[in-house]
Formats: structure tokens, sequence, C-alpha cells
């Protein structure tokens, strides 16, 4: 049972143990949390006992079998996947192709653009970048998503646009994130407040494979000493055995030791079992072996009926998932569940007895017997 | 020099309120329409830094026969004329005693901490009855609401004026008040100055 | 305040005791002061800058950069045979110290008076520090005036006294004294006209027409002692230390300054006055001996009554010591038996207690179950009242900025501050943003030092604010030293266009002078860039900016100088002229729920921003408010709304 509070709480259950991901979930909520170059601060302390804030982090109280059960009618299995209709294979299609730089196949950039085109969003929350500082974007039009393009693996506050676009009253909004950020709007979608003027704008989730991300603060001095970071456009990390990041520039490119990279990881990843954002409409990564595709997941109807038509109209080309990639995605996604689970219950943050204090998560015992016992 | 019998001699004054709400002008006027009878009058302010929303208080000591210490002791205030509710009780809690009368303008000025919302401002009446309680004679008037429909909500400083005179307490006379002001002001602005102490009397009446 | 020139001798006045002080310069014929703005002194120069404002009056006085200079000017005077005056607070005392050490030395000629005030409880100061002991570490003579005639009397006296021995005499007073206001009648005034003209031709210790130094050292020293001593003397008769009580009380209190109006006053309240004799001595130091060997043989037993440190008990139990083979050994109570506290202002009650204890006379002030219920309301009724800024004030909103862009930046940045309204920065008022007050222009020179740790590992930004005043006063040499030791601090000038704590005097970054007349301006950012520092100028009400120009700021390595310009609210330009009309639309505002919780009233905390607890709404005073509008762009849901008033 999800215990709810207020932004002291957050302050100690979140910000002063380090487990903050900047996803901005808390931020533009109202005006006491902001985030600035990949941190977030409290400017001063709200006296409410429950707030959003509290309620929507996705680094305290998430209760996976509460959400899962608000928002998709069925229980939280620990499935390593999470719930899905359909996988595949997946990447631009011609109408896109070759129009921006893309991190893998540019299905995202693809899909977020026939989404505005067809009107089934108004508007997207995005990552852009400045420098090295991820900043949000609400892009608009084709031109503003395809600057978005290509991933930036430093923790960003996208969830804050979010935020002031809920506060704004517009509708039809859609949101491309990470798993922490798709946990967070999840929590925000269940209402948990009982707000008499609670809104929902977003209209599509796309979430993003992810396994970490960096902390920008900590990145910047790794990278910035080695390039102008205006140059930078785009980074990467390529399989094993290749132990580096790569980060391209307009003049060429260098690598960073993948050991120097996990060190600016921020905590709250580690304890992260969501390697496939599970709580979102559809979820896309890279495709292992072929970087120049996708990984697509679709677990909603919405999500679905999108990329159908996008597969129609030229917007997408899918494919058949094989299989061994698809076991390797799943032993991958296992991997990351059970070290989250094992570390969370190390720092005493899995199903907190609400006596003591507040779990970052909250997931039924049967269930986390069995991640654990998966291979 | 002054033949003038004071109903207590050194009779003690405090004019107390927030700063910025004219209390050093107020004991001025009071001090100097007293002096001019020949009284000696002796006046302990506090000011400068209180400026910035602290309380102040300015002792007045009256007397035919010499002059007093510029605080008085505690417990011994015969009239507490006071700008701000809250301050009326802070002042009696040092220097209050059974026989003390009280004029207080009944308008507050919220403390700082009220706002941040970490301490209370106490209801209107419940300020009434401790005064009541803690005075022989009390007198309760909306000097700020009065002044702002004059113009000017500083005029409140000199309703209370008029209402101490009205008192009868001291020997304060309206035509020493009328040449203090004009010292000051002239026409209109010395006419509302008037108005004002005219209609403090008559409050008390 | 042209009473003050006008009032004929033997006119009766109702008047402060820092304008008692000022008529009894003016009585003296002094002819040049100078100062600069501290509570409890302020008026004083006021009064006479007032004056000096007409020509026909024949006077010079002037708000110095900062007490040493102002020190120096009048000293300039005296060396020029003109009748002078110094006036400061007492922490000012400290900073003319060194000057003050040299002058002493080399003596004075036309007659100097050094008026230092001090703040007992530190009611409008940040320490209640004591002028006294300069006098001793001086070597001047030391006199205090113990009411409102004496403060004129004795302020005249004083120029006197510094013309028979050729050496400035310092006068010290009180807040219950320069603040108060008491009957006071006047003497006359002089008909000669001064005129100035320093002989300087003579040799080394022609002290009326050589040069004025303080060299030799021995030869001077041994001088300024003989002129002590010579000071005593006329102590000895000087009418302003008094007795009053019977031949042989059987308490002696031995007190000055207003504590002689207390003393008296307790006395009387204990019915005392046959068993008690008060010896007020205005005249403190040196103690004439003559007059202590008299009064101490009065009695056995004696009450030392004095604010705020036991000055005056030392020197006496000293003197009392020499001579006790005269006099016997007395019992001395006082501060160091802890009959009186030694911190804290002196009041009638205090010495009631002491008085009470040594003569088991009860006292009982009010009947205890009033004073118990008086209390017991107290607690409910009337709320603490913290200082605050004031509505309109520029301060709050650049704290605000600054407070938002370091809790953003989020490394445990800090800001060291000075003397000035913005110390209330170190209360929640000010968001508690102030991390270090001290004294003038000590916020740029600690932060200049904290700017020079990054090699032992310091990651915090560091940054000093100062007032327009202070600047000038003392934070430019912390700002050299930062720029040529190259710390990296962002230093950030409080420009609200006065002096403004202390009442709004004119410092040299205005185009104005003490005395009304234009004098030049010094222009602050010019100075800064000048000293090779990095300056950007912002205004405080446009919080944004201000913000991002903070964060743009402490991110670069280096002495950064913002100036955020901004008239304060009480400013002559601003006081009475709102522009602005500022109302809450209800309908806007969310109040108490998640995403405000009351942002305005709580966190901003303008006093002018109520909160009305009937509709749960915020809610702007109309009388308080000012019409700065800075709260319209606090409002996270923007329900402020301000219109410009025709």
């Amino acid at each position: 049972m999800k215990q709810i509070k207020g932004s002291r709480e957050l302050q100690e259950d979140v910000l002063a143990r380090g487990l903050c991901v900047d996803c901005g979930g808390c931020v533009s909520l109202c005006p006491y949390f902001k985030s600035y170059r990949g941190k977030i601060g409290m400017i001063a302390p709200c006296t409410l006992s429950a707030g959003r804030c509290h309620a929507h982090c996705p680094k305290v109280e998430v209760d996976l079998e509460e959400i899962t059960t608000g928002l998709m009618g069925r229980a939280y299995d620990g499935a390593p996947l999470g719930y899905y209709l359909s996988i595949g294979k997946a990447r631009a299609g011609e109408k896109i192709r070759g129009k921006a730089r893309f991190q893998n196949g540019g299905t995202v950039s693809a899909l977020v653009a026939f989404a505005l085109k067809t009107g089934v969003i108004k508007a997207a929350a995005l990552t852009g970048r400045e420098g090295l500082v991820p900043t949000p974007v609400l892009a608009t039009s084709e031109e503003e998503v395809f600057a978005c393009s290509t991933s930036k693996y430093t923790a960003a506050p996208t969830i804050a646009c979010v935020n002031k676009y809920t506060m704004s009253r517009q509708d039809s909004l859609g949101v491309v994130g990470t798993p922490c950020q798709i946990t967070a709007l999840a929590q925000a979608k269940l209402d948990p407040l009982k707000k008499e003027d609670f809104r929902d704008p977003v209209a599509l989730t796309i979430g993003l494979l992810c396994t970490w991300a960096v902390d920008t603060r900590k990145f910047i001095p790794l990278v910035s000493g080695k390039t102008d970071t205006g140059k930078i456009i785009g980074m990467d990390v390529p399989p094993p055995p290749a132990a580096v990041m790569e980060i391209h520039t307009t003049e060429g490119s260098f690598s960073i030791p993948i050991d120097e990279i996990r060190k600016t990881v921020p905590t709250g990843c580690a304890i992260c079992p969501d390697m496939t954002a599970e709580l979102a409409d559809i979820s896309v990564g890279a495709m292992e072996g072929d970087y120049s595709w996708n990984t697509l997941i679709v677990r909603t109807a919405r999500g679905s009926a999108l990329v159908e038509q996008a597969v129609s109209q030229g917007y997408l080309e899918l494919h058949e998932m094989p299989e061994a990639n698809l076991e390797n995605l799943k032993r991958g996604a296992t991997g990351k569940k059970k070290r989250a689970l094992m570390r969370a219950k190390e720092e005493g943050l899995l199903n907190t007895d609400p006596e003591t204090g507040r779990a970052a998560l909250r997931i039924s015992e049967r269930v986390v017997e069995r991640i654990l016992t998966l291979s | 020099m002054a033949t003038i019998q004071l109903k207590c001699d050194p009779y003690n004054l405090i004019i107390a309120g927030v700063g910025g709400q004219g209390n050093v002008t107020t004991s001025r006027a009071v001090g100097n329409m007293l002096s001019q009878l020949g009284l000696f009058v002796t006046i302990g302010d506090t000011f400068g830094a209180s400026q910035r929303g602290g309380s102040v208080m300015s002792h007045l000591r009256i007397s035919a026969a010499c002059s007093w210490s510029p605080q008085i002791p505690l417990g011994r205030a015969h009239m507490i004329v006071s700008m701000e509710p809250s301050e009326t009780i802070r002042t009696l809690r040092d220097y209050g005693n059974q026989g003390v009368k009280v004029i207080t303008n009944t308008r507050p000025l919220l403390p700082i901490g009220v706002n941040l919302g970490q301490l209370n401002y106490p209801s209107a009446s419940d300020i009434e009855s401790w005064i009541g309680e803690m005075s022989e004679r009390a007198w309760f008037l909306d000097a700020t609401a009065e002044a702002m429909a004059m113009g000017n909500p500083i005029l409140g400083n000199v309703i209370l004026t008029g209402a101490l005179a009205g008192t009868n307490e001291l020997p304060m006379q309206r035509g020493i008040f009328a040449e203090i002001m004009a010292e000051r002001f002239s026409g209109d602005a010395l006419d509302m100055n008037l108005c004002a102490y005219d209609y403090g009397m008559q409050c008390v009446a | 305040m042209s009473e003050l020139l006008k009032g004929k001798a033997g006119s009766r006045h109702l008047l402060m005791g820092n304008e008692a002080i000022v008529r009894g310069a003016l009585e003296a014929g002094v002819s040049v002061a100078a100062g600069y703005p501290g509570t409890p002194s302020s008026e004083v120069l006021e009064r006479l800058a007032e004056l000096a404002g007409d020509e026909e009056n024949n006077l010079y006085a002037e708000w110095s950069t900062n007490e040493k200079v102002a020190l120096e000017v009048a000293a300039a005077a005296s060396f020029a045979g003109l009748r002078s005056m110094a006036v400061m607070k007492q922490p000012g005392l400290s900073v003319a110290a060194d000057f003050l050490l040299h002058l002493s030395a080399t003596g004075t000629r036309g007659a100097m008076v050094l008026v230092s005030a001090d703040d007992p409880g530190g009611i409008s100061s940040t320490n209640e520090g004591e002028t006294r002991f300069y006098a001793k570490f001086m070597e001047v003579p030391l006199i205090e005036p113990g009411d409102f005639q004496e403060a004129k009397e004795m302020t005249k006296w004083a120029f006197e006294l510094s013309d028979k021995i050729r050496n400035v005499v310092l006068l010290r007073t009180v807040t219950r004294l320069s603040h108060a206001s008491g009957t006071i009648v006047f003497g006359s005034l002089p008909q000669t006209r001064a005129r100035a003209d320093f002989k300087h031709e003579g040799s080394f210790i022609d002290a009326n027409a050589g040069p004025v130094l303080s060299l030799p050292v021995e030869y001077h020293h041994n001088l300024q002692q003989k002129k002590l001593q010579q000071a005593v003397a006329l102590f000895e008769d000087a009418p302003f230390n008094t007795y009053e009580g019977p031949d042989n009380p059987e308490l002696l209190i031995i007190t000055s300054s207003v504590c002689g109006l207390y003393s008296r006053e307790a006395v009387k309240l204990l019915h005392a006055e046959d068993r008690v004799g008060i010896l007020k001595l205005g005249t403190t130091w040196p103690l004439p001996p003559k007059l202590l060997e008299k009064n101490l043989a009065r009695t056995d037993k004696v009450l030392i009554v004095e604010e705020v440190l036991p000055f005056l008990e030392d020197e006496v139990k000293v003197m009392a010591m020499e001579l006790a083979h005269r006099i016997g050994i007395k019992t001395f109570y006082g501060k160091k038996g802890g009959l009186l506290p030694s911190v804290g202002e002196m009041n009638p009650d205090k010495v009631v207690a002491a008085l009470s204890t040594i003569l088991g006379i009860p006292y009982e002030g009010v009947a205890p179950d009033y004073k118990q219920r008086a209390a017991e309301i107290a607690r409910a009724g009337s709320p603490v009242r913290d200082w605050s800024f004031c509505p309109g004030c520029p301060h709050r909103a650049s704290f605000w900025s600054l407070n938002h862009a370091l809790a953003m930046d989020n490394q445990g940045g800090f800001v060291c501050g000075d003397i000035g309204c913005y110390s209330i920065a170190a209360m929640p008022a000010g968001f508690s943003t102030l991390k270090t007050l001290h004294s003038m222009g000590s916020g740029t020179g600690i932060a200049s030092g904290f700017g020079k740790l990054r090699q032992f590992g310091l990651k915090q930004p560091v940054v000093s604010v100062c007032g327009d005043s202070t600047f000038f006063h003392s934070a430019i040499p912390a700002l050299i030293n930062a720029v040529h030791n190259n710390s990296d601090i962002t230093m950030v000038v409080l420009d609200n266009s006065g002096t403004a704590m202390t009442g709004f005097q004119s410092h040299p970054g205005l185009a104005v002078d003490a005395m009304g007349a234009s004098g030049i301006r010094i222009d602050i950012p010019t100075v800064c860039r000048a000293f090779g520092a990095e300056v950007i100028i912002g205004d405080p009400f446009e919080l944004a900016q201000s913000q991002q120009t903070f964060l743009d700021l402490i991110a670069r390595k280096g002495v950064k100088v913002l100036i955020l310009k901004q008239a304060c609210a009480l400013s002559p330009q601003k006081r009475g002229h709102k522009t602005l009309d500022v109302k809450v639309d209800e309908d806007l505002c969310i109040g108490e729920d998640c995403g405000c919780n009351r942002y305005c009233t709580r966190v901003f905390a303008c006093p002018a921003l109520t909160w009305d607890n009937k509709s749960k709404r915020s809610r702007i005073d109309d009388v308080l408010c000012s019409g700065c509008g800075v709260c319209a762009s606090v409002c996270p849901v923007g329900a402020i709304k301000t219109m410009e008033i025709a």
C-alpha cells in the first residue's frame, strides 16, 4: 500500500538519500522543486503532509502492484519484459528516413512525427540538449521533433515539461521518456491525491529501453575537457566487447572508458527494476546486433493503433523480432530486475515497514521471490 | 513653575505600536503639548532598526516635580495608548497593573511570523476580552478605518491622541495641539489633523 | 529643526538627547562636524547638517565615507584652529581607533569633541560594545552626560575642557539618552565667527605652530599623560559630579550616564531616600581621586550601577584599594558579584532588584497574580514580532533570487554579509540567506578568504553582499584584495540609493551631500571595473533575470560584481508615491493546495501579503502595500495582478 507524503519527506527519502534521477516528476507541479543542470533542489519546504511530488516520484513508494492493477487491470507478475501485445524489429519508414541523424533506426522520431501529423497528439514532451545539459522540449512540429533525435545518456527533467503542459490545461500530449519517467507518469495518471481539478493530458507514451543513465554534473567534467560541447552531435555505447562510450562530434569521435562512465551513474538507477519501460504504450530501444534497427514493444491498444497506421502510411517499417534477440532481451531485462531488487533489499528500500519509513519499491513478496529465482 | 496637579506624579504613559506606524511622532506631539504647560516630560523611544516591522514603545514620564528616567518600571504604567492590538497585550504583560487604562486601535498588523505560518494571531474577540480583563478601563477604536476614510492611515495616531485627550487623564489642551500642528502643517493637511483629533475625542466621550 | 539655532537663552524645549548635544555644540561655537550614520548617534550629525545647509550659519557638516575619515576630517578643522566634532556609534569608534591612537598623542588645537554612542542591549545593533575603554586605552578624558540638560551642558563643557588640555575629549552617550527626549533649557550662542588657519612652520615640539606629529613618541606620550592629569584636576570641581542623599548613607551608589536616573528612580520606588546616597559621575575617566575619596568615606557599602561592562566598577575598586589605608575596606556590589547583569541594558527594575537584596526591602512591581495572568495571556495574545523587510524592499527581491539560485545550483553556496537593512537576510524573512554577519564591509573580506580555499577542497560558491554605503565605508579594500589575490567570489552590491537603515543619509555614491548641497557622485560600477572586476548591473525587481544572472556568475571563476540597483521603499523618491495597485484574483489563487501551499504569504512573506483564513485565499493589505508589484512574479499561477494607478 503506497504511502503518500509531502515535500519534506521527498527531500529526506529521495534527494538526501542520493536516489534522485532528475526525471522532473516533481518539477513544475509547484514552485518548490527546481532542476538545474541535471540536479533537483528544493527551494523551500512546503508544509503539506501529502503532495503530488512525493506521489509521482518514481524513486519512493512505487507500488508496482497498485500501478499495474490501476492502469492495466492486471496483476504485476514480474515478467522480464512486462506485459505486451507484440514485439518486433522496426525502423523509420521511407517518409522519415534520412531526415535527421538517428541513434538507431529512428523509430521514436518517426512515431512522434506521425502522431503529430495525424493529430493523435498536439505536442510532444521530448529531450533536447544544450551542450551536455539535457533540456525538456515541447515539440509541435516535425523539425522540432528531429532536433531532439539521438539519445542523451544524461538523465533529463522532461516530466517538468509535462507538468507545465498539464497546468496550462491543454490536452493530447505525447511523451518520450525513460522507464523512471514513464513510471512517474503512470503514478500521476492514477490521481493519487484525488484532486478535484485532476487532468491527464497525456495521449501517448513512448518509453525508451534503459539500463542506466548518467548524472549530468558528473558527466560533464569527463567530456568537456576533451571537446567543445557545442560540437557534440551524438553519443552511444557500442555493444560488448567495446568497453567504452563513444562521443561523436562535428570534428570526429572519441571514446571514454565505460568504467569511468559507470562512476557517473546515479544511485537511483541501481534500484530500478524496469529496463523496458513496462508502463508505456510503446517501448523502443536499440536492436541488439544491428544498431540501424530498433526493438519495438507494443503494450496498449492505442499504442498498437498508432504503430499499425504508421506502418500503413510509410512512416514505420516493422518486421519480426528474431528469437535469439528476444531471448537476449529477456535475459538482459531479468538481470536488471534482479540486480535492482537485491540492491533495494540491501538498502532497506524494498517493501519497507511503514512504521519505520518509506520504501522505494513495493512488490508482493511472492513476485520478489519469483524474480530473484529467474534465470 | 507648574501648578498643575497630575492624577499621578509621575504619570506614566506608554504609546505602543509597530515600527512605521508613527509612534515617535505621536509621543513627540503629546510630550510637547504637556511640556508647554511647564511640566517635566521625559520620553524614552525605541526606533531605528525597529522600523523594520518590530515592536516599538515610547515611555512618557510626565511630572510637575522633576525629570524621571526614560524607562517606566515594570508594572507601573497608568495609561497605554496602542496602535496595534497584540502590542497592547505585549505592553500589558510587562507594564500593566490593575489600575491601568488602555486605548487601543483595533486594526491588526500581522507579525511576519504569522505570514510565515509559524505563529497564530489571536482573534479580535479574544483580544478585546483580554484587554478588558487586564485593565481598569479600556477603549477600543478602529482608528485605521476612520483614518483611511479621512484619506491617510497615518492619521490613526492623531485620532488616538485625541482619544487620549478626551479621557482627561492628562491636561491636554486642543489649542496647544493646534499650535503644534500648525508648525508642521497648513491648509487642508492641518484641518485633517484637527478633524482626526476631534474625532478621537468624541470616541471616548 | 532650526529651533536648535533659533531658541533663545532661557527658553525651554522638549528635545532628544542627540539634539541637546547639538545645541551644546552650537553654544560652544562648533564650526565643523563629521560622522558616519550609526544608531543611536545619527541625529547629531543630521541636525548639524541641516543647519549647515544654510550658509548664514557658518557651519560645515559631512557624512564621511567612514568613521576613521570622519575623525580625520574633524581633526583637520581642529588643527586649523576651529572647534570641531566627530560623531559615530561605538563600533564606528573601533573603525576610527587607529587614527584616534595617533591623534591623542599629537594632541589638538581648536577644541575637539568625539561623540560616541553605545547601544546597550543591541536594540539597533549586532553587538553591545563599549566606548568607555577606549578612553583608557587612548588616554583621553571621558565624560558621560546623565540626563538631557547635561547632554547640552556637558557637550559645551567638553569643548572648554578640550581647549584647556589641548586634546580630544571623548563624550559617551547611550541609546536611552540619545534617543530619549527631555526638557532642556537653552544657553546663549556665541557671537563671533571662527576663522581657519593651519600653522605649521614651527618646530617639531611646537604644539601650536609646528607640524602635527606624535614623534618623538615618548615625549608626546609624556605630554599626553600630563594633559590627563590636568583634566583630572578640573574633574575634581566639575559640576557634573553630584551627590544626593544623607551624609553617611547605609549604601552609596556610584553611577554614571542614564543609570543615574534609573538609580534615583529605584531608590524612590523603595522609599529608601534616607538609607541610600547617589554619587552620579559625569567625568568617568580618569576618576578624580579627591572626589572619590570624599564620597567613598561616607559608608562601607558601595553599589556600582553602569552599563554594560564593569568599567567603572573596576576603576573604583582600584582607587578604593589605593585609598584603603585612609578610608577603610569597602564592600562592593555590582556586576562582578553577579548582583547586576553584565549583559543587556540597565533599567530601574534591575537596580531595584539589587537594592532590594542589599537593603532587605521587599518590592513588588505589580501584584503577582496580575503578572502571572498577563504573561499567560501574552503567550497567545502577542505573537513574536520579528524584523522583516519593508513592503517594497528591493532586498527581499534580491535575496529571493539569490536564494533560489543557490538552491538550484545545489552546491552548498552561501552568502557573507555586513551591516544594513539587508542584515535581516540572516532571518527567515530574508530566507535565512546570510550565513556570516559581522561588521561593515566584512562580508566581502570574509568572502575573499573563502574564495581562496579551493585548493583545500572547498567547492561551494562564495557570495558576498554589501550596501551602496558600506561599499564605500570598507568593502572597497576587501574587493581590491579579492581581485588582486584572484579569489573566486561573486560580490553583490545592493544599491538602494542611500544609507537606509539609519535614516537615509547620503554617501559618496549619491549626488547630494549631508547638507543637501550637490556633491560629486562616485559611480560604483566604474570603481569596480577600475579594480579589474567583471561588473554587471541589474534590477532586483526582475526576478527571473536576476536569478539567471546569479546562476551564471556563481559558475564562473574570479571576481564578479553584480550591482542590483533599485531604490529603497522608504526613499524620498518612493515613499508615499505608490504607482501600482496590486490585487489577488481569488478565482485563480489556489491557496493551501498542492501546487502552491501559500507560496506568497508563507515563503515570500512580504508583510503586505496576508492570508485570509475564511476565504482561504491570499489578500493584499492596501495600507501596507507599497505597489512594487514583485509578488506578481512570485505567484505560480499568475493570480496576483498589477494595475497602474492613474
